[in-house]
């Protein structure tokens, strides 16, 4: 058995080469078919990563009645510490949201002169909270608006990414739909590639195959290096993959973090942690669709 | 491609005893090779039953096929050897794919060799020789699973006199050891040398059948 498993490899070997040039463009769709997914991939972790950092600008400012009294406002601030879609919610005090005031107007000598004229802190305390996700919003305002509270609110401040947000995801479900059917294009060109190329190999094969049929060869013996062939294919084509996309990235990642004001985003940290996913996942798939096609193309034009 | 109505044999019943040798002799397009296919399942019969060696093959399974043809030594008259292959890789070929050990591979072909006379010419390509050379790789090739059944159809065809009485006598000698030989043949000369069984194939049927016979039409 053993020995057959091998020489099957040895004979998937021997028609790679002996139709060089045709393997060479096999692999070649096959790695532009990788590299649309790939480039999917890139795009799929960047857009995460711009909503990731918009969700993290993302919070509500409450702010209380400045007759409210501090343990009031903490009563409401252990309130909401207690849901479970709100993450933290910070405290500033009056004297500090006043400091706050200050500092933000303190060119402004209109404000800065009538809170001279109002001689006391006109602010209240404020409660700033972040929830887990952004879709918790509007939950959290819900609760807030519970009269329980509303007597001691004076305003809301939602700083309303969600636009932002929106905009983000409506872009990038856009541009990974364009690549899915990039993609699509490209695995059907690798398809039709790929019979052809087995289809072409049999041909080539067709004195050797008519004398191991002849000579007793068993059906799979016949089959399996065809087989082995497009599994080969995938094999070269995401090795060519991987030694084309970490340069790529390697040279690109500075530019992305350009794009996202000097953040890290980590791209090839990306690549690193989920490279046994990523590359495996795509030379299983890979295989199986070479697999498929080759099969294909073994019916079809190879009676054994 | 024939048509599905086109008849190859028909009405054909005979018996080959082991160890025997056997001619059929027939006009072009009188069912020879078809009986060749036949008998090594690349055809099924519509109806009746062909059975080697106790086994009933006339509905045998794609997958047993396999096993079948290591049964039975096939040449045929334009050769199938492979051109880049040397004369020991084109014998050893047919017992790599079905998954002999290196080992036995190398201690199996130069016997065959031997009884071919080709042990001096082993490292030879195709083309390095005569055409009763390479019929002789040919049946080197067949003989190397131990075939209880050696069908030659028209192995001479391409041959000289010479050349085609040698691969005869060869065939005369695998015989002798045991192996049944079919011949499929329309060369008189050699049927009426050989004085063996004839069966003769007129229409897709048998229209003699002799012990010992003549080519006759």
């Amino acid at each position: 058995m053993i020995v057959s498993f091998l020489r099957v490899i040895k004979f998937a070997f021997q028609n790679f080469w002996r139709n060089f040039w045709l393997s060479l463009i096999t692999i070649t769709i096959l790695v532009l078919t990788l590299i649309s997914i790939n480039i999917l991939v890139v795009l799929s972790f960047l857009a995460q990563t711009a909503v990731d950092t918009v969700e993290q600008k993302v919070d509500v400012s409450v702010y209380f009645k400045s007759e409210v009294s501090e343990d009031a406002v903490k009563d409401v601030r252990s309130y909401l510490l207690g849901l479970s879609q709100v993450k933290d919610v910070k405290y500033v005090g009056r004297e500090e949201a006043l400091e706050e005031f200050e500092s933000l107007h303190e060119d402004n000598e209109e404000i800065m002169a009538s809170l001279g004229e109002l001689g006391e802190n006109p602010l209240g305390a404020t409660l700033i909270i972040k929830a887990h996700s952004s879709a918790d919003y509007p939950f959290i305002l819900e609760t807030l608006d519970n009269p329980q509270f509303t007597k001691f609110i004076e305003d809301k401040n939602y700083d309303d990414h969600e636009e932002v947000i929106g905009r983000i995801n409506d872009i990038s479900s856009r541009v990974q739909n364009f690549g899915i059917i990039l993609s699509a294009v490209f695995v059907t060109i690798a398809v039709l590639i790929v019979i052809n190329t087995i289809r072409v190999a049999i041909y080539t094969h067709r004195e050797e195959i008519g004398i191991m049929k002849l000579v007793g060869a068993s059906n799979w013996f016949v089959r399996a290096p065809f087989l082995v062939e497009g599994i080969f294919y995938a094999f070269l084509a995401t090795f060519v993959l991987g030694a084309l996309i970490y340069p790529t990235i390697i040279l690109a990642e500075p530019y992305v973090n350009a794009f996202f004001d000097g953040q890290n985003v980590g791209l090839v940290d990306y690549f690193n942690n989920n490279l046994a996913f990523i590359f495996g996942t795509e030379f299983l798939a890979l295989a199986f669709l070479n697999i498929v096609s080759a099969s294909f193309a073994l019916g079809r034009y190879l009676k054994v | 491609m024939y048509s599905p109505t086109t008849v190859g044999v028909k009405s054909v019943n005979l018996h080959i005893k082991p160890g025997e040798f056997v001619s059929v002799v027939g006009q072009s397009g009188t069912g020879k090779t078809t009986l060749v296919k036949l008998l090594i399942a690349e055809e099924r019969p519509t109806s009746g039953s062909i059975v080697i060696g106790g086994w009933d093959i006339s509905h045998i399974r794609g997958g047993d096929v396999p096993i079948l043809r290591r049964q039975i030594g096939v040449v045929f008259q334009d050769f199938k050897l492979l051109p880049k292959k040397t004369v020991f890789e084109n014998v050893a070929f047919a017992l790599e794919v079905c998954g002999t050990k290196k080992s036995r591979i190398k201690k199996i072909v130069p016997q065959v060799l031997k009884i071919v006379g080709l042990s001096e010419k082993a490292g030879r390509y195709p083309r390095q020789m005569s055409g009763g050379e390479q019929q002789r790789v040919v049946i080197a090739r067949a003989l190397v699973h131990r075939p209880k059944i050696l069908v030659a159809d028209e192995p001479t065809g391409n041959l000289d006199s010479i050349n085609a009485r040698e691969i005869i006598e060869l065939l005369k000698r695998i015989s002798e050891f045991g192996t049944t030989v079919l011949l499929v043949t329309h060369n008189r000369e050699i049927v009426n040398s050989l004085h063996k069984r004839v069966i003769t194939l007129d229409g897709g049927m048998i229209s003699q059948d002799n012990e010992e016979g003549k080519y006759i039409l």
